[in-house]
């Protein structure tokens, strides 16, 4: 058996030592050096040609400027060529168009803000406006007359489904760490809120609708003082109105 | 050669050395634009070549191994696979023109370089020139433009056979050559 039935891919390893074998024949020929210490010598002695050839070509010297170039191309000049202020026109355009685009995208949003509370305030009183007709047209509600100092209005009182409802005229305008708050009053003379609210600027009247977890026959009455933000407990500040059923 | 040692330099340049490393650049760039400029043919595309593979080799620098073997030859491994990718990038393969002949290539002669080194590289640019045309013709275009053999059979229009019987011989004589050396 000769030397090549042993070493199949012998002739090809000059050409894979300088990368010149076709894709099919290197996979072949890989798959063999990894098991024939005799062909991994070989390749390393035709690898010392493939080496050789890259230092057979004539030396030869480039332009001065290519040294500049690749100087301008390091850290330190990086650094130093880097200006305090580097913007150019163009940049500078697009970093004032994207300052206006965040003013008006935070303008935008606090319209949209300002419409939804808007939103809210008018479904809210929306609704006020259909409970309290459907309260006054109810045959059994009773509408009690609330006058005290300045302050008048109506009190709807609508036992059968349980609904007490406040229209209050020229309620004064409350500071911000103050709320009204509706009190139920019982027989012995103790106190159940009914909830707090404060007047709706720019309307003359303020509508306050409750729905009691009692019954309101339980009660004889209803009251409003003034109390801290977020309420009290049993009544502290001044009282506005007091209106017997 | 004079100055500090290849080994030292490159692990200046490992460590951010600037200086180190234009002493490298200052040392070999003949030889790698020599290299780029004999596979692109070009001077300007070969100068590009030549400021990406000295970029490489101070971004690289700490991936060189001393034991493995000289700078050089792995500076110029780096400058051959730049300028071959750069010459597929281009889509460019061997015209043949008077230029680009590769009869011609091994004819130009060298800038001054040290005495040592000079006799280096002239030893070995002789021994490829004494090369027979043909077997000269296939190592250029396998080795310095990166094509296989079929695709030398088909530039030249020579039966695949015959291009794999002259690569194989022109590289036992080279090895035949450089053995004795």
């Amino acid at each position: 058996m000769s030397r090549d039935e042993h070493h199949p891919h012998l002739e090809n390893i000059p050409a894979y030592a300088i990368g010149a074998l076709d894709a099919e024949e290197g996979i072949a020929l890989e798959a063999h050096l990894k098991t024939c210490a005799s062909c991994q010598t070989e390749l390393a002695a035709y690898r010392a040609v493939s080496e050789s050839l890259l230092m057979a070509t004539p030396p030869k010297q480039p332009s001065a400027e290519l040294r500049k170039r690749l100087q301008s191309r390091l850290p330190s000049a990086q650094k130093s060529a880097r200006p305090r202020f580097a913007w150019s026109f163009g940049q500078l355009a697009v970093g004032m168009a994207l300052v206006l685009l965040l003013v008006l995208n935070a303008y935008s949003i606090l319209q949209i803000r300002s419409l939804q509370l808007t939103q809210t305030q008018l479904a809210r009183q929306y609704r006020t406006g259909q409970t309290l007709i459907s309260m006054l047209s109810y045959p059994t509600t009773e509408r009690l007359a609330i006058s005290s100092d300045n302050v008048v209005g109506s009190l709807l009182l609508d036992k059968d489904r349980n609904i007490v409802a406040l229209i209050v005229w020229n309620m004064p305008q409350l500071e911000e760490d103050k709320t009204y708050q509706v009190w139920l009053i019982d027989p012995q003379g103790e106190r159940v809120s009914a909830g707090i609210f404060r007047p709706e600027s720019g309307q003359a009247y303020t509508t306050q609708i409750a729905f009691p977890k009692q019954s309101l026959s339980d009660f004889v009455g209803v009251g409003v003082t003034v109390e801290p933000a977020g309420g009290s407990d049993q009544p502290t500040g001044e009282r506005i109105f007091k209106v017997d059923f | 050669m004079t100055g500090p040692d290849d080994s030292k330099l490159i692990t200046q340049v490992a460590q951010g050395n600037e200086s180190a490393f234009l002493t490298i650049y200052d040392r070999y760039v003949s030889r790698v634009y020599g290299l780029t400029l004999h596979i692109l043919g070009e001077p300007m595309l070969a100068e590009e070549a030549t400021q990406d593979t000295f970029l490489k080799l101070w971004s690289r620098a700490h991936q060189y191994l001393a034991e493995q073997g000289p700078l050089l030859p792995w500076l110029l491994t780096i400058a051959r696979r730049v300028a071959l990718d750069r010459l597929r990038l281009e889509a460019r393969r061997p015209m043949l023109s008077d230029s680009n002949d590769p009869d011609n290539a091994w004819h130009v002669l060298p800038d001054s370089e040290s005495a040592t080194e000079e006799s280096r590289w002239r030893s070995l640019h002789f021994t490829v020139q004494a090369l027979h045309p043909d077997q000269r013709k296939v190592i250029e275009l396998a080795y310095y433009q990166g094509l296989s053999q079929s695709e030398i059979a088909e530039t030249l229009g020579w039966p695949l056979g015959t291009v794999k019987t002259r690569l194989r011989a022109a590289m036992e004589k080279l090895r035949e050559v450089w053995n004795d050396q």
